[in-house]
């Protein structure tokens, strides 16, 4: 069994950072992660991180900005002190060894991005996202943190209501291990692979989200799923920075006519914008970046110009990008407070996986980084108090027998002759279909059966592989789990939803309803099956 | 099209030994070898063991070979492999440490040497509020050493690792760089000390293969040949490459060119009778045959002291 | 066909064997050399670029007064050279700066126009194959010949094979082979080190090297390895037995320079192209050629 004061599970940017920072607040850690946390999703961010470093920006302005991209959805309390620390945060990340550029007089440079109203965005090429996961696997190298890379947490223990740890499954030695801590900080990422084509990896299946909501916690608005707009169309979908749109690109439609000027708009805008482009115009929507310039091309945007090129064999100096706004990540996620706390004790929650209520209804652009490090650092310290404080729960040690158990289950007795392939496509497609831009009663109503029969299949699969030992069917197996059960979740969130705001929009409800729903959509386990509750935008 | 692949296998439950397994399977005219793995293993055979992450070519995890040759599975298009037959062979990398099929040992091949390296900054502590000052020049160097995705195809192409597999390697070696030429590490004559150690910068034969095998444009090559420049200059060297470089420096300095007699002797150290013993029988040898240069017995070429002059203005620099 | 000579330091100290062949046959051949005498040596990759950058920009400079390009018979030499050249070339301000602070008080200017080439290279993009073939009087017919490049002479790509063309750079020595009427016993190792760099950091790994090279030669069935670099014949030939005795395997391959592989071709014998100055024996190639003519 391995014991630490604050366990983190998840090794991307949010999950590094909260361990550096509890680790430096006195706590022992330990950190467990499926794939390497230089595999994880924080690589593949491209646009940058927002900080008011400006002269003639300032915090207000910062929140104004964020409250508007949220469609007023947004939680003030976790806003402001958002808001407030960017700035040391960003600055911290500096002085660790991020290589950001800088302008003429050496300072960190600062671009224009999405809808900021001001240029407040610091970069590393677009590259951001994985030159800042470096810097904080450096970090975290630094503080000597025992990191179990290629485990998968199988579950949550709770004693009494209370967390206590998990338990996963080491793919190397094939083995179960218990893993006691005080405090609990999932920084696991999204989930939007049930969505087929999306932007998600392999692993981007909330297996955390899963984790929490059967341990207790509660969802917090799970219909908010962010797309995309500018997405080359694959099955591993390939984004394109919107600081392109900023730097100069132009969308055009099949005819080459330029869609209105999206630059500035929110995200889901322009989302909406090139949708009702390709419904009404009949034809494929596409990219020109040619107008940015060989020379700045090369220069800003290394990574997508490689990307495009490996993956789909296109010339941005030469050739239009087919795209289509997909899915993307989610905005909502566990529900925590500014502090990262879960209501489940002991129990904490940060970065992609987490919905602390300063995203709203829409995420501003460049937030995230700045979110995923802000917070991380927050849940760290707190997760570290939280982990001194007060008499230690014991670990039950016949957890680790029961979850064999319930692991040889899995193994035993006849599959069904379906594939994990086949019931995975058909969420996926379903999920585009009825729960994409746009929703509506009845097109959720049908997904929440066709997901309904597509559990009752998967329950009659077994998995074939005998060995525990990087057995993938296993991990495909789990992972399709905790999609199934986040879809139905997300489903009834939209459903529960009748209005439209930011990123969740109904053809049946279009307006946006101030009266009744400037509320946030709750969703927990009980008795087996999703209850939703509704809780009223914080106006601190 | 219908294709055939010739996977490598391996159980380390059962006798560990390498075996090849064939599955034909029908696939889509853009399909990558990702996609047919994760066909194979959903369709005819779950026990197929295989890492993918990203699936479209930014985080490295699928680098295998395919038809000999290393690359990413998940760019690695089907129809470009098909040029000669409907049959594409998968291997794990060479020379690693293979776990299972085509899970090799990443920890053994690149994380735990990168850890060896003490990779990461010590911040200078000042009391200086805001970022650090820095040119963009300095920057976009090191964003480009930072670029690199760990797909490890320098350390596939490298001389040193298939005689010794304990050589750091171009990949660690780079990330070494990183830390040292940044202007914000307190630690980057540290930095330097660390891989000038045996099995560090010294052990490479700067042959040039990962600047070619790299994707990315990184050069590796050329940032150990850096590190190696600034350990010289800087007093930090081991102590045998220390005497060789200070031998062949005074060589050219006094004479214009090369005195190998010197060079091979002074190397060995003139004092370590054993060093110097090791040589006799080959130097016997090359005496008979006319071949040994007399060390010390070296004539100076025409314009030596021009040659000279330049030596003494660039030490003059480097200070 | 002229070409400013550059010999390097080895083909007159450790491996003296082959400058005069070098020369026998350039002459032969029909090439002009007009030898570079007072410059100095390249730094080999052992001096740093502050230093070994200011010296080969000279020697570019010694070339370019001439008006001749250079012609050398070392794979280090031309690999230093070419990278230096393509500094000094890529990055004018850089020239200038090497210009003024070390050529200019010699009077000597370094314009960029200067091109750099083995005789390898030679042979094939200059002189003319067919021209070459027309002067082979011994086809070297029954002969397994193993090439072995030298890294200078196949990396880095910017330096080296800038073009696609430029590419076919990477199999010159295994053309050559066939075109000398003997047959090529591949090895896989024959465009990677052969250890000596490391010689005196980590003297096991460089003798696994020669070992591994011209051990998988010998099994392949060659009778001698053939090779352009002289630092490489010095570990490969100099240092085999060494390498013997630590594997604890036989190897007894002997090692030939490319003028001499020419050579042989060319009609000249084993005497003319200095053969008995090698360590490892050659008295079976010589014996195999003297019953060829």
């Amino acid at each position: 069994m391995q014991e630490f004061d604050v366990l983190v599970i998840g090794g991307g940017a949010s999950g590094l950072r909260a361990a550096i920072s509890a680790k430096r607040a006195g706590a022992s850690v330990g950190l467990i992660s499926k794939v390497h946390p230089l595999r994880t999703n924080s690589a593949i961010a491209q646009g940058g991180l927002n900080a008011p470093l400006a002269k003639d920006d300032s915090p207000d302005s910062f929140a104004a900005d964020t409250f508007l991209a949220g469609d007023e959805l947004c939680d003030r309390d976790v806003v402001r002190a958002f808001t407030q620390e960017a700035s040391k945060e960003v600055i911290w990340l500096e002085r660790m060894g991020v290589p950001f550029n800088r302008d003429k007089e050496g300072r960190l440079d600062l671009r224009g991005f999405g809808s900021n109203s001001r240029n407040r965005t610091c970069y590393a090429d677009d590259r951001t996202g994985y030159i800042v996961l470096q810097v904080l696997h450096e970090q975290f190298q630094r503080e000597q943190i025992p990191s179990f890379e290629e485990w998968f947490v199988t579950s949550l223990v709770i004693e009494g209501g209370i967390c206590v740890g998990a338990i996963a499954l080491g793919l190397r030695n094939g083995k179960l291990d218990s893993f006691s801590a005080r405090s609990i900080i999932l920084a696991s990422g999204g989930f939007t692979r049930f969505y087929l084509p999306s932007t998600a990896s392999l692993g981007t299946t909330g297996d955390g989200q899963s984790l929490a909501y059967e341990a207790g916690a509660r969802l917090m608005d799970m219909e908010m799923i962010q797309f995309h707009p500018l997405v080359f169309p694959k099955k591993q979908g390939l984004l394109i920075t919107e600081a392109a749109l900023n730097a100069g690109a132009l969308i055009v439609n099949h005819k080459g006519e330029s869609i209105t000027d999206l630059k500035g708009m929110p995200r889901h805008k322009i989302c909406l914008s090139i949708h009702h482009a390709m419904q009404n115009g009949g034809g494929g929507v596409s990219l020109d970046l040619r107008p940015i310039g060989k020379e700045k091309l090369r220069g800003y945007f290394p990574q997508t110009q490689e990307l495009l090129r490996t993956v789909a064999g296109l010339d941005i100096t030469k050739d239009l990008v087919p795209i289509r706004p997909l899915a993307h990540r989610p905005i909502g996620g566990i529900e925590t407070n500014a502090a990262g706390e879960t209501s489940v004790p002991g129990l904490f929650a940060v970065g992609e996986c987490a919905c602390n209520g300063l995203n709203g209804a829409g995420r501003l652009a460049g937030n995230t980084l700045t979110e995923a490090v802000v917070f991380g650092r927050r849940a760290g310290e707190t997760a570290a108090k939280h982990a001194t404080a007060g008499p230690k729960k014991s670990f039950p040690a016949a957890k680790v027998a029961e979850e064999e158990k319930q692991l040889a289950r899995l193994f035993s007795g006849e599959s069904s002759k379906d594939s994990l392939a086949k019931i995975h496509s058909e969420l996926g497609h379903l999920m585009n279909e009825k729960v994409g831009l746009i929703r509506s009663g009845t097109g959720l109503q049908e997904a929440l059966g066709q997901i309904q029969s597509l559990k009752d299949r998967y329950s009659r699969l077994r998995v074939k592989n005998p060995s525990r030992i990087y057995n993938y069917e296993l991990t495909s197996y789990l992972e399709l789990g905790s999609m199934l059960t986040l879809a139905e979740v997300v489903v009834l969130a939209a459903g529960a939803r009748t209005e439209s705001r930011g990123a969740h929009q109904r053809a049946d409800f279009a307006e946006r309803d101030d009266t009744n729903w400037k509320s946030h959509t709750l969703v927990s386990l009980v008795g087996g099956s999703g209850q939703l509750q509704k809780k009223p935008v914080a106006a601190g | 099209m219908e294709i055939t692949f010739k996977v490598y296998r391996k159980d380390p439950e059962k006798d560990g030994k390498p075996g090849r397994s064939n599955y034909t399977l029908e696939l889509a005219e853009d399909a990558t070898v990702l996609d047919a793995l994760l066909k194979i293993r959903d369709e005819s055979d779950s026990t197929l063991s295989f890492r993918g992450c990203c699936g479209r070519g930014y985080c490295g995890e699928c680098m295998m070979r395919v038809n000999g040759s290393a690359r990413l599975a998940c760019t690695a298009k089907v129809p470009d492999y098909t040029k000669k037959g409907p049959e594409i062979s998968l291997d794990p990398l060479r020379n690693v440490p293979v776990i299972k099929d085509l899970v090799f040992d990443w920890d053994a091949f690149m994380w735990n040497k990168i850890k060896e390296v003490k990779p990461w900054l010590e911040p200078e502590s000042s009391p200086v509020n805001g970022e650090n000052l820095a040119s963009e020049a300095e920057m976009q160097d090191l964003r480009k050493v930072m670029s690199c995705f760990y797909c490890g195809m320098c350390d596939e192409g490298c001389t040193v690792l298939p005689v010794d597999f304990k050589f750091l390697g171009p990949a660690a070696l780079t990330k070494a760089y990183r830390l040292a030429f940044d202007p914000r590490n307190k630690d980057s004559r540290e930095q330097v000390k660390i891989v000038e150690k045996p099995k560090g910068i010294w052990d490479c034969v700067h042959c040039y293969e990962a600047d070619e095998h790299c994707p990315r444009g990184i050069e590796p090559t050329k940032r150990i040949v850096a590190l190696r420049d600034r350990a010289f200059n800087s007093g930090i060297t081991h102590e045998a490459v220390a005497r060789h470089h200070a031998s062949f420096a005074s060589s050219v300095k006094e004479s214009g060119w090369l005195d190998e007699g010197r060079l091979a002797v002074e190397s060995e150290g003139l004092t370590n009778v054993k060093g110097l013993m090791k040589l006799l029988p080959t130097a016997a040898k090359a005496l008979a045959r006319g071949k040994a240069p007399i060390p010390y017995m070296h004539s100076k070429r025409p314009d030596a002291d021009k040659i000279k002059k330049i030596f003494e203005k660039a030490e003059q620099e480097e200070k | 066909m002229k070409y400013a000579f550059y010999p390097g330091c080895v083909s007159r100290g450790g491996c003296p064997e082959l400058y005069p062949s070098a020369v026998k046959v350039a002459e032969k051949l029909g090439i002009e050399l007009d030898e570079l005498k007072s410059v100095g040596c390249t730094g080999a990759g052992v001096l740093p670029q502050n230093i070994a950058d200011p010296i080969n920009a000279r020697t570019f400079a010694k070339a370019e007064q001439l008006g001749l390009p250079i012609m050398t018979i070392c794979s280090t030499c031309t690999g230093v050279m070419a990278q230096a050249n393509y500094r000094l070339k890529e990055d004018p301000i850089y020239r200038e700066k090497v210009n003024k602070e070390f050529l200019a008080d010699e009077g000597l200017e370094y314009k960029g126009t200067t091109e750099v080439k083995h005789l390898l290279w030679v042979l094939f993009e200059d002189y003319g194959i067919e021209r070459l073939q027309s002067l082979i009087q011994r086809p070297l017919k029954g002969l397994k010949v193993s090439p072995f490049y030298g890294c200078y002479l196949r990396r880095p790509p910017e330096a080296i094979t800038p073009t696609k063309e430029l590419n076919r750079r990477k199999s010159y020595l295994d053309e050559l082979i066939s075109i000398l009427g003997a047959e090529m016993a591949d090895i896989s190792g024959k465009g990677k080190c052969c250890g000596f760099p490391i010689l005196s950091a980590n003297e096991e790994n460089s003798l696994a090297m020669v070992a591994k090279h011209t051990g998988e030669s010998k099994e392949k069935g060659a009778d001698f390895m053939v090779t352009p670099c002289p630092l490489c014949h010095l570990n490969l030939d100099g240092n085999q037995s060494r390498a013997e005795a630590q594997t604890g395997k036989e190897i007894d391959l002997p090692i030939l320079h490319l003028p001499q592989f020419v050579g042989l071709a060319l009609g000249f014998d084993t005497n003319e192209m200095n053969l008995k100055r090698h360590i490892v024996s050659t008295t079976d190639v010589e014996s195999k050629v003297s019953m060829m003519s």
